[in-house]
């Protein structure tokens, strides 16, 4: 199986990733949270959608942070996990009231005009699901290796 | 291969111990220390260079981990006004009880200035867990004692590197001298600012492409050596250079990937942090606490009420009333990890005698063993006295 994909030129195919801008592949309508925004809708929000993570923004729409399932999972399960999980960070964690208090603050992010083999190497090298796309600053998008293995199978497919 | 030998027992007995130690639901510290404690009885002394090397390193990194994972800047600075005068009351007077001890038992001038930064710690992480038990970590003495106990071991590693560093003078060093002690602290804290703000993201955008294996972990760990080896240069001490180093990376997204995270916490918690904590209790010598009997006594009873009464009386000028401060004194009662780092600095540098380190390593052990259990008590009779009024 491994032997046909490299026959029919899948592993061959950085160049013509290089070639693809992130700007192309990534997605534009993000679903967002607002720094200020409660506890209760960002619970509101990871029932109604079924991403992983979620941007967090400011009032000028620029990119502050991003939430994820194991930082709800953990405050939400705060009061039964091990010791060693209740570091000062955790239990100030666990009290905030709102998205800016809980986020991990400066995530990982790759600027629009950035092309797709360095996102996959990203994504690749340090176990990063999901990258947030900037543009001076501000959200431009998202672009998850689900995205990436799409474009590989159209350009391959063309 | 002897050396490999000592290191296999010293993980395995601080894993087994802090399992142990866990399960009756104490923090894993205390087991770290026992079976450092049970392999200096039998086996081991703390003479070995390799040893004392790699407990140097879990110094160093406990520190750096502390400020890498832990600190939160932006945080700290909006919780600083209210954790203030709290957080100045309960080291003030803590430190002055140490102080005070060490001269009443003639010790040496900074000898017992070093007493008093070894009072002044806290390790809020031993009482987090009878916190949330009784609900109270969101309450007011909670939230106050979570910022003060930061505030209490960021204080107390910069006093332990004016300390060690008037070491290095024969005599007390004179006015210039202090001066130029605070302008050395001035200057690495300006320069590892300015490393943290503009270099290190700059540098870390250009690691995360590099083609070597695990290019992210390893220059995380270069700064944490080369942090701890600058504040040496500067004439201040590794472990604060290590803390500030972790505290600086807390602003760059690619040195804080959840990965590179995981692993440094492995490489810390996971083996140098219990082999540095074993050391600990290698070290400790029964004879010498057996010898200082009464002085023993009185660094546990001092060291505990220092800050009961100082976070008392801090957090009834901030308008706490009587129950919730009780509450608060009692939580900033335990010490741990960091108070263990300024103590082997003390021993290292030669400050503190081994009945002094003897004598601190065991108020560490009971102030872990009894702050949960009277901050239970104090919560229960909290919500007694406040039933009895309804």
């Amino acid at each position: 199986m491994i032997k046909e994909k490299i026959r029919d030129g899948y592993f061959h195919m950085t160049d013509d990733l290089s070639n693809v801008n992130v700007k192309n592949v990534m997605v534009k309508d993000v679903v967002t949270v607002h720094e200020d925004d409660s506890i209760e809708k960002l619970f509101d929000l990871f029932e109604k959608y079924h991403y992983n993570s979620y941007p967090v923004v400011d009032n000028e729409a620029k990119l502050v942070g991003i939430i994820d399932q194991d930082i709800i999972l953990e405050i939400l399960m705060f009061d039964r996990s091990p010791r060693t999980k209740h570091t000062h960070e955790a239990a100030i964690r666990s009290l905030s009231d709102n998205a800016k208090g809980i986020m991990i603050p400066h995530p990982i992010t790759i600027s629009s005009d950035a092309n797709l083999h360095d996102v996959a190497d990203l994504m690749l090298k340090h176990r990063v699901n999901r990258v947030c796309v900037v543009k001076d600053g501000k959200l431009a998008g998202i672009v998850s290796k689900r995205d990436i293995i799409n474009e590989v199978y159209k350009i391959k497919k063309v | 291969m002897e050396f490999i030998l000592q290191l296999l027992l010293i993980l395995l007995l601080a894993k087994v111990f802090g399992e142990a130690i866990e399960r009756l639901g104490f923090p894993s510290v205390l087991g770290e220390i026992s079976a450092g404690v049970v392999l200096g009885i039998f086996f081991l002394g703390p003479d070995s260079d390799v040893l004392s090397s790699f407990a140097e390193l879990g110094a160093i990194f406990l520190l750096f981990t502390a400020g890498y994972k832990e600190i939160n800047l932006k945080e700290m600075r909006a919780a600083s006004k209210i954790a203030l005068i709290p957080t100045l009351c309960d080291v003030t007077l803590a430190y002055s009880f140490g102080f005070l001890l060490g001269r009443a038992f003639n010790l040496g001038f900074i000898e017992s200035l070093f007493m008093g930064v070894a009072f002044s710690t806290t390790s809020i992480g031993v009482v987090v867990k009878t916190l949330i038990d009784f609900n109270y970590l969101s309450s007011r003495p909670g939230t106050v004692m979570l910022t003060s106990a930061i505030f209490d071991d960021i204080i107390g590693i910069f006093m332990l590197t004016v300390v060690v560093t008037i070491v290095t003078f024969d005599k007390l060093p004179s006015g210039i001298q202090l001066l130029m002690i605070a302008i050395k602290m001035a200057g690495f804290i300006l320069m590892m600012g300015f490393l943290g703000y503009k270099v290190f993201p700059m540098l870390f955008n250009y690691i995360h492409r590099m083609h070597v294996k695990e290019s992210i972990f390893a220059f995380v760990v270069m700064v944490a050596l080369f942090s701890a080896y600058m504040a040496e240069v500067f004439g201040l001490h590794a472990v604060i250079g290590a803390f500030i180093g972790g505290a600086i990376l807390s602003n760059v997204p690619f040195a804080k990937i959840e990965d590179v995270q995981r692993k440094v916490s492995g490489l810390s918690y996971g083996i140098l942090v219990p082999i540095f904590f074993a050391f600990i209790g290698i070290s400790v010598d029964f004879g010498a606490v057996k010898s200082a009997g009464l002085f023993t006594v009185l660094v546990i009873v001092l060291a505990l009420s220092g800050k009961l009464i100082g976070g008392f009386i801090g957090t009834k000028i901030i308008g706490f009333d009587h129950y919730d401060s009780l509450i608060f004194g009692i939580g900033v009662m335990p010490r741990a990890g960091v108070e263990l780092v300024v103590l082997s600095v003390g021993k290292k540098v030669g400050i503190i005698t081994d009945e002094v380190f003897s004598a601190i390593v065991l108020m560490v052990v009971v102030s872990i063993l009894v702050s949960p259990t009277l901050l239970k008590f104090a919560i229960e009779f909290k919500e007694r006295s406040k039933a009895q009024l309804t």
